[in-house]
C-alpha cells in the first residue's frame, strides 16, 4: 500500500537509546494510560455529573466519544490522502 | 506694484530667460533661475491668498480694457495651479539632478536654464491669462522650450523623442489656433470671459460646435488623453531626468486646467455636458486610460518609461473627475492634479538620483540599492504608495474623492474600476519595492548628497503631509470646483 | 505627548528608528517598545476616544473599552514574546516589518471607525508580507504574492463595504453591524478571509509556513485574531457563525492529520482554533463571547510557542517536516519541555491555560442548545489532540531517531518560549486575572468535577485510541508528500494561465469554469502582448499613426457635437 516506506535510518552508533525509546518504558507508558484511562471511567461511578444534555450523564461517555472521534478521524483522513495526495513538487 | 503681481509672476521668468545668457557661468545661472522660482512662487502664494480672501483678480495688460486688451484673470484655480506649478520648479531647479542625464556640451547649460525658465513662463502665462489667443501663445512658448529640454537628453534617442512630441505638440497647438479662430470667426471677441457671455445665444452655431470639436481635441493631445499620449512616453524617458521631473509634474496639469476653463467656464457645464454629452466620449477614453497606462506600466523595464505609463493613467483619473462635473468629482480631479504634480515629480526626482549614482534608469538599476541608497530607494516607495492611493498618503485622499463622486452620480461601476485599476497599480508598484530591497545590489553606489535627496523628500515629504492634513489641498481644490460650476461660497 | 498616542503607534513610529540603531542597544530598544506601549495602554482610561474630523468625516481613531482592550493587552505580549524570541535576527527587514505589524495589529483593535480600521488592516497586510519575503526563496516569494493579493482584497472589501453602509446608514462606526445589508454584508467577507473561514482559509496554510522561523510567530498572533476581535465587534450573535465556525474547527484537522510539514500542521491547526473562537462569537451571549476573548488570549500564547518550538527545529535543522524528524529531545531538551506544555495547552488538558478558556465557549454552546456545533466541537477538541498534542511533539522530538545531533535552540529563543510556557502553565492554574480582564463580568468555573473528569476522559481515551491505532499499524504514516487544499484552484490552474499576468482572480474563475480557461489564457496573453514593451500600447505609435488617432478623435467629437447632441 506504501509506495514509500518511512526510512529509518539506525541512530548513530556509540550512542545510548534514551528513556523514551527503550521499549520496556513504553511499555510503562502504555500501561500508565491505560491505567488513567479506567480511572477516569471510573471516577464518572463517584460523582453525579452535570451535564447540559442527557446523553452526557451516560457513564463513559466522553471517553466514548473521545475514541471514536480519534479513530474515525484518522480512517477518514487516511481515504482522504488517496484523492487529495500529491507529490511534493506538484506546485513548483 | 502689487496690484501688478498676476503680471509680474509671468513677466519675470520670461525676462529672467535672457539675463542667463549673460551670467554664462553654470554655478551663477543655477542660482538665479531657482531665486527666480521662488520669487514666483512667493508672488503665487500671495496671489492664493488674496483670491482667496477678496475674489478674483483682473488685470488689464498695459492698461487696455477687456475684452479688446489681453486680460488677465486670476481665481481660486489658476491661483492654486500657479502655486502648484512655481512649487514644483521652485523645488527642482535647485535640485542637486537638475543638470543629470543631459547632453549638454560643455559650457552651455546657460541655455538650458534659459530654456526651463522659459518654459516656466509659458506655462505660467497659460494659466494665469484670460484671453484665448494669449493661451496660444504661450502654449507655443512652453511647447517649444519643451521640445528644446526634451532633445538635451543624453541618449540619441531623445532627438526623435523631441521631434515626434513636436509634431503632435503642433498638430495640437494647430487645432487650438483653428478652434480659437472659429469661436472669434462668429463672437468677435477673444476674451474668455467674454466668450462666456456670448456663446449661450450662438450655440447652436455649427461653426461653434466645430470650434468647440478643435479646442477639446488640441487640448486632449497636450494632456495626453488616451489614445493621443502616444509623445509622451517617448518624451519622459528620454528627456534628462529632471526635466521629466519639471514638465511631468507642470505641463499635462497646466493642459488640464485649459481644458477645464474652456469646457467649464467658456462653454459652460449645462452645454458641455447635458446636451453634447461629452462624457459619453471622454468617461471610456478615460477608464482606458487608467487601465491601458497602469498595464502598461507593468510591463516596462525603464523606470522613466514606467513613471510615464503610470501617468497616463493618472491624467486618465483626472479627466475621470473632469466628466462627473460635479463639485466632488471636478475636487477629486483637481487635488488629484496637485497630489499627483508632487508624487510623479519626486518619483522622477528620485529617479535622477538614481540615474546619478548607477548611470542607467532601468528597473534592474535599482536592484538591491535599499541598502546602498535608502532615502532615494525609500522615497521611490512613499511615492508609489502614494501612486496606488494607500490611506496615509496624498495619492488615497483624491481617490476618494474621485470613487465617492462617482457614487454621488450614482456610476457605481465606475467607482469600482476605480478600485481596480488602482490594484493594477499595487503591481507596478511592488516591482520596484521588490528589486530595490529583495535584489542582488548591480552596483557598488553610495547615497546621493544632500542636494539631490532633499529636494526629492520635500515633494515625497510633502505627499506625506498632505495625505493627512487636507485642509489646504482639499479646500483650494474644492475652492477652484466651485468657481469652475460657478458656485459662489 | 506620548500618552496621546493612539495604542500601537509606539510600536509603529519606534520601528522606523530601528535601523538606526545597532547591536545591543538596538535588542534592548526592541524588547522596549512592546513595554512602553502596554504601559500607554493600562495607563489609558476606560471608555477612553478620540475623535476627529477628516474630509468632513466623524472618526474615532481610538476607542477603549473591555472587548478591545483585552486584545490590545495580549498583542502586546505577543509582541514581546515574538521580539524577544526574534532577537538574534539581524535582518533589518524583518525587525522593522515585525514590529510596525504588531504596531498595525494592536491599532486595529482600537479603531472606533470603519475608514482607521480599513487603514490598520491594510498596514497589517503591507507590513506583514516582508515577514515571508524575508526567508528569501523562491516558494516563499511567490507565496507572499499570493498571501499580499489576498490580503489587499480583504481590505478592498472591508473599504467597499465600508462605503456603502456609510451611504445607507449615514454612519461609519465600528459597532454591530449585522448582516442586514450589501455593505455589512461586504465587510462580513472581508473579515471572513482573514479570520481564513472554510474555503476562504487556504492563504494561511499557504503562506505561514513559508515565513521566517521568527517570522511565523509574529504571523500567528495578530491578523487572524484581530479579526476574531472584528467579528465580535461587529457580529456577535450572527447565527450563520456557528456553522461556520463547526466547519473551521472540524474540516482543517483532517489535512493536519496528513500533512507532513509541521510548520502546515500548526497552520491548520490554527485555522481549527480560530473556528472555537468563531462560533463563540456566533452564539453571541456574554458567557460565549467572554470565552472568545479568553480563547484568544490563551490561543496567542500557546500557538505562538508551538511555532517558537518549530522555528527552533528550523533554525537548528533546516526543517520542519516530520519525515526529516524525530529523536531530536537529546539534543534539544528544553525546546522538547516547552513544546510539550504547548501541546498539554492547545490540547486543553486541566491546569493549562487552554482549558480554562475553551470550556467556556463548550458550555455556551451547550446552554443555548447549539447541540450539532457542541458536538462537533467535542470531536474537534479530540482531534487537537491528535494534530498538536501528540503529532507535533511526538513526530518532532520523539518517534523514529533520524539521527540528528544538533544544539539547544539560541538562549533567547529558549527565554520567548520559557516566558511563554510559564504563561500558559499559569493561566491554567490563576486563571482569576485572564478573567476579570474579560468583557463581561464572569460567572463560570472551570474546574468542577464534570468539566474536569469529561474532559479528561475524552483526552485519555484519544490518547489511548493513539496508541492502539499506532500499534495496529491504522495511523496515517508520515510521507514526503503535500495534499491538495482550495489553493488548488489558484495555483495548479494559475500555473497553466498567461505566467506574466498570474492574476489569481482570473485564473480561479478559469478553472471553476474549466472552458473559460483557453479564454482567460488567451486573454492574459493578450494583455501581456499589447501592453509590453513593442505593443501597440506599452510602445509609442509613430507620429503617423498617432495623427491619424487625432483625426479620428476630431471625427468622434464633431460627430457628437453635430449629430449627437441634443442641440
Amino acid at each position: 500500500m506504501e509506495p514509500h516506506p518511512p526510512q529509518n535510518p539506525p541512530p548513530p552508533t556509540g550512542d545510548e537509546p534514551g528513556w523514551p525509546e527503550r521499549p520496556k518504558n513504553v511499555r510503562r507508558l502504555i500501561a500508565l494510560t491505560i491505567v488513567l484511562c479506567v480511572a477516569a471511567v471510573a471516577a464518572d461511578l463517584f460523582y453525579s455529573k452535570h451535564g447540559h444534555y442527557g446523553f452526557e450523564n451516560i457513564t463513559g461517555f466522553h471517553a466514548l466519544y473521545g475514541f471514536f472521534s480519534y479513530v474515525g478521524l484518522v480512517l477518514i483522513a487516511g481515504q482522504l490522502r488517496k484523492f487529495l495526495r500529491r507529490e511534493e513538487d506538484y506546485y513548483d | 506694484m502689487s496690484e501688478h503681481l498676476s503680471a509680474l509672476i509671468v513677466v519675470l521668468p520670461l525676462l529672467a530667460a535672457p539675463v542667463c545668457l549673460l551670467l554664462r557661468q553654470t554655478r551663477m545661472v543655477r542660482a538665479w533661475t531657482s531665486i527666480v522660482a521662488w520669487a514666483c512662487l512667493c508672488m503665487a502664494l500671495t496671489l492664493l491668498e488674496r483670491v482667496h480672501t477678496g475674489g478674483v483678480i483682473t488685470y488689464a495688460m498695459g492698461g487696455w480694457d477687456p475684452p479688446l486688451g489681453i486680460e488677465y484673470r486670476l481665481d481660486a484655480l489658476n491661483a492654486y495651479l500657479l502655486v502648484i506649478v512655481t512649487a514644483i520648479a521652485s523645488v527642482v531647479f535647485p535640485s542637486g539632478v537638475i543638470l543629470t542625464d543631459t547632453s549638454l556640451p560643455e559650457g552651455k547649460a546657460h541655455l538650458y536654464f534659459a530654456a526651463l525658465l522659459l518654459c516656466l513662463a509659458g506655462l505660467l502665462g497659460i494659466t494665469s491669462t484670460g484671453d484665448l489667443f494669449n493661451v496660444f501663445v504661450f502654449v507655443e512658448i512652453t511647447s517649444l522650450s519643451s521640445y528644446t529640454l526634451i532633445s538635451l537628453g543624453k541618449n540619441r534617442q531623445a532627438l526623435t523623442a523631441a521631434f515626434s512630441y513636436l509634431v503632435m505638440g503642433t498638430i495640437g497647438g494647430t487645432f487650438l489656433l483653428v478652434g480659437i479662430g472659429f469661436l472669434y470667426q462668429v463672437t468677435g471677441t477673444l476674451n474668455m470671459n467674454d466668450l462666456a457671455l456670448r456663446l449661450p445665444e450662438l450655440l447652436g452655431s455649427r461653426t461653434i460646435l466645430a470650434g468647440f470639436a478643435f479646442l477639446m481635441v488640441g487640448g486632449s493631445i497636450k494632456l495626453a488623453v488616451f489614445p493621443l499620449h502616444q509623445w509622451l512616453p517617448n518624451a519622459y524617458t528620454h528627456a534628462p531626468a529632471a526635466v521629466s521631473a519639471f514638465i511631468a509634474a507642470t505641463a499635462t496639469k497646466v493642459s488640464y486646467y485649459l481644458l477645464a476653463r474652456i469646457i467649464f467656464t467658456v462653454f459652460g457645464a449645462a452645454f458641455v455636458f447635458d446636451a453634447l454629452h461629452l462624457h459619453w466620449l471622454l468617461m471610456p477614453l478615460a477608464i482606458a486610460a487608467m487601465f491601458a497606462g497602469s498595464l502598461a506600466a507593468v510591463f516596462q523595464t525603464d523606470l522613466k518609461r514606467l513613471l510615464a505609463y503610470s501617468s497616463i493613467a493618472q491624467i486618465g483619473y483626472m479627466t475621470l473627475g473632469l466628466c462627473m462635473a460635479s463639485e466632488t468629482g471636478l475636487t477629486g480631479g483637481i487635488v488629484h492634479l496637485f497630489n499627483h504634480a508632487l508624487m510623479k515629480g519626486g518619483l522622477f526626482l528620485a529617479v535622477a538620483c538614481v540615474v546619478m549614482r548607477t548611470g542607467s534608469s532601468s528597473v534592474n538599476a535599482i536592484s538591491g540599492l535599499g541598502r546602498k541608497m535608502p532615502l532615494t530607494m525609500a522615497a521611490i516607495v512613499v511615492g508609489g504608495l502614494s501612486l496606488i492611493g494607500v490611506p496615509g498618503t496624498a495619492g488615497f485622499i483624491s481617490k476618494w474623492y474621485l470613487v465617492v463622486g462617482a457614487l454621488e452620480r450614482g456610476w457605481y461601476a465606475v467607482s469600482v474600476l476605480i478600485l481596480l485599476s488602482s490594484l493594477i497599480a499595487v503591481v507596478y508598484v511592488w516591482r520596484l519595492v521588490e528589486t530595490a530591497f529583495f535584489g542582488v545590489p548591480e552596483h557598488e553606489v553610495c547615497e546621493v548628497p544632500w542636494t539631490s535627496w532633499l529636494p526629492t523628500w520635500i515633494l515625497i515629504g510633502a505627499t506625506l503631509v498632505f495625505g493627512i492634513w487636507t485642509d489646504v489641498t482639499v479646500g483650494g481644490a474644492s475652492a477652484a470646483a466651485r468657481a469652475l460650476l460657478g458656485v459662489t461660497p | 505627548m506620548i500618552e496621546n498616542l493612539p495604542p500601537g503607534m509606539i510600536l509603529i513610529l519606534g520601528a522606523l528608528l530601528v535601523p538606526f540603531l545597532r547591536g545591543r542597544v538596538a535588542g534592548l530598544y526592541m524588547l522596549l517598545l512592546p513595554v512602553l506601549g502596554l504601559a500607554q495602554l493600562l495607563a489609558l482610561p476606560d471608555q477612553y476616544s478620540l475623535n476627529l474630523e477628516f474630509l468632513g468625516y466623524e472618526l474615532q481613531p481610538v476607542r477603549v473599552d473591555r472587548l478591545s482592550r483585552i486584545f490590545g493587552i495580549i498583542f502586546h505580549l505577543a509582541a514581546f514574546l515574538s521580539v524577544l524570541y526574534s532577537l538574534h535576527v539581524k535582518d533589518r527587514i524583518q525587525q522593522v516589518s515585525g514590529l510596525a505589524y504588531a504596531g498595525a495589529g494592536i491599532g486595529a483593535v482600537f479603531a472606533g471607525d470603519l475608514i482607521t480600521l480599513f487603514i490598520y488592516w491594510e498596514l497589517t497586510a503591507i507590513t506583514s508580507v516582508f515577514l515571508i519575503w524575508a526567508s528569501r526563496t523562491e516558494k516563499a516569494h511567490r507565496a507572499g504574492l499570493r498571501y499580499l493579493v489576498v490580503q489587499v482584497l480583504s481590505g478592498v472589501l472591508l473599504l467597499a463595504g465600508a462605503i456603502m453602509h456609510y451611504e445607507e446608514s449615514g454612519s461609519l462606526a465600528f459597532g454591530h453591524l449585522g448582516l442586514g445589508s450589501t455593505g455589512t454584508q461586504l465587510i462580513f467577507l472581508g473579515f471572513g478571509i482573514k479570520a481564513a473561514f472554510p474555503l476562504l482559509h487556504n492563504w494561511l496554510q499557504d503562506a505561514y509556513p513559508q515565513a521566517t522561523p521568527t517570522g511565523t510567530v509574529f504571523l500567528s498572533a495578530f491578523t487572524t485574531k484581530l479579526s476574531i476581535y472584528a467579528l465580535a465587534r461587529g457580529y456577535a450573535g450572527t447565527d450563520i457563525l456557528i456553522p461556520i465556525g463547526a466547519a473551521m474547527t472540524a474540516f482543517p484537522i483532517f489535512f493536519a492529520v496528513l500533512e507532513n510539514d509541521l510548520r502546515r500542521v500548526l497552520a491548520y491547526s490554527l485555522n481549527n482554533q480560530l473556528g472555537f473562537m468563531v462560533v463563540g462569537v456566533g452564539i453571541g451571549t456574554e458567557l460565549a463571547l467572554n470565552g472568545t476573548a479568553a480563547h484568544a488570549f490563551a490561543h496567542i500564547l500557546y500557538k505562538a510557542l508551538l511555532f517558537m518550538t518549530m522555528g527552533a527545529v528550523l533554525h537548528r535543522t533546516g526543517t520542519t517536516k516530520a519525515t526529516d524528524l524525530g529523536g531530536l529531545y537529546k539534543s534539544m531538551p528544553w525546546t522538547t519541555f516547552f513544546c510539550l506544555i504547548g501541546a498539554a495547552s492547545i490540547s486543553a488538558f486541566p491546569l493549562f491555560s487552554g482549558f480554562v478558556s475553551k470550556s467556556m465557549i463548550l458550555t455556551a454552546a451547550a446552554e443555548e442548545h447549539h447541540l450539532g456545533a457542541f458536538l462537533v466541537l467535542l470531536f474537534a477538541s479530540a482531534g487537537v489532540l491528535h494534530h498538536s498534542g501528540i503529532k507535533i511533539p511526538f513526530y518532532g522530538f520523539f518517534g523514529h531517531d533520524r539521527g540528528l545531533r544538533t544544539r539547544e535552540a539560541p538562549l533567547n529563543m529558549l527565554l520567548a518560549m520559557g516566558c511563554a510556557a510559564a504563561l500558559c502553565v499559569g493561566l491554567g492554574v490563576w486563571y482569576e486575572p485572564l478573567y476579570a480582564l474579560l468583557p463581561y463580568a464572569v460567572d463560570f468555573e472551570p474546574y468542577n468535577v464534570t468539566h474536569v473528569v469529561t474532559q479528561l476522559q475524552l483526552l485519555l481515551f484519544a490518547l489511548a485510541a493513539f496508541i492502539f491505532m499506532y500499534k495496529v499499524h491504522l495511523e496515517p504514516p508520515e510521507i514526503r508528500a503535500i495534499h491538495l487544499d482550495t489553493d488548488w484552484f489558484y495555483r495548479r490552474a494559475g500555473k497553466r494561465l498567461a505566467l506574466s499576468l498570474g492574476a489569481s482572480v482570473q485564473s480561479l474563475w478559469a478553472a471553476v469554469t474549466g472552458s473559460a480557461l483557453g479564454v482567460a489564457g488567451g486573454l492574459g496573453a493578450w494583455v501581456a502582448r499589447v501592453h509590453r514593451p513593442g505593443g501597440p500600447v506599452g510602445e509609442p505609435l509613430p507620429s503617423g499613426k498617432s495623427a491619424l488617432w487625432a483625426a479620428l478623435l476630431l471625427f468622434a467629437f464633431l460627430v457628437l457635437a453635430l449629430l449627437v447632441s441634443d442641440i
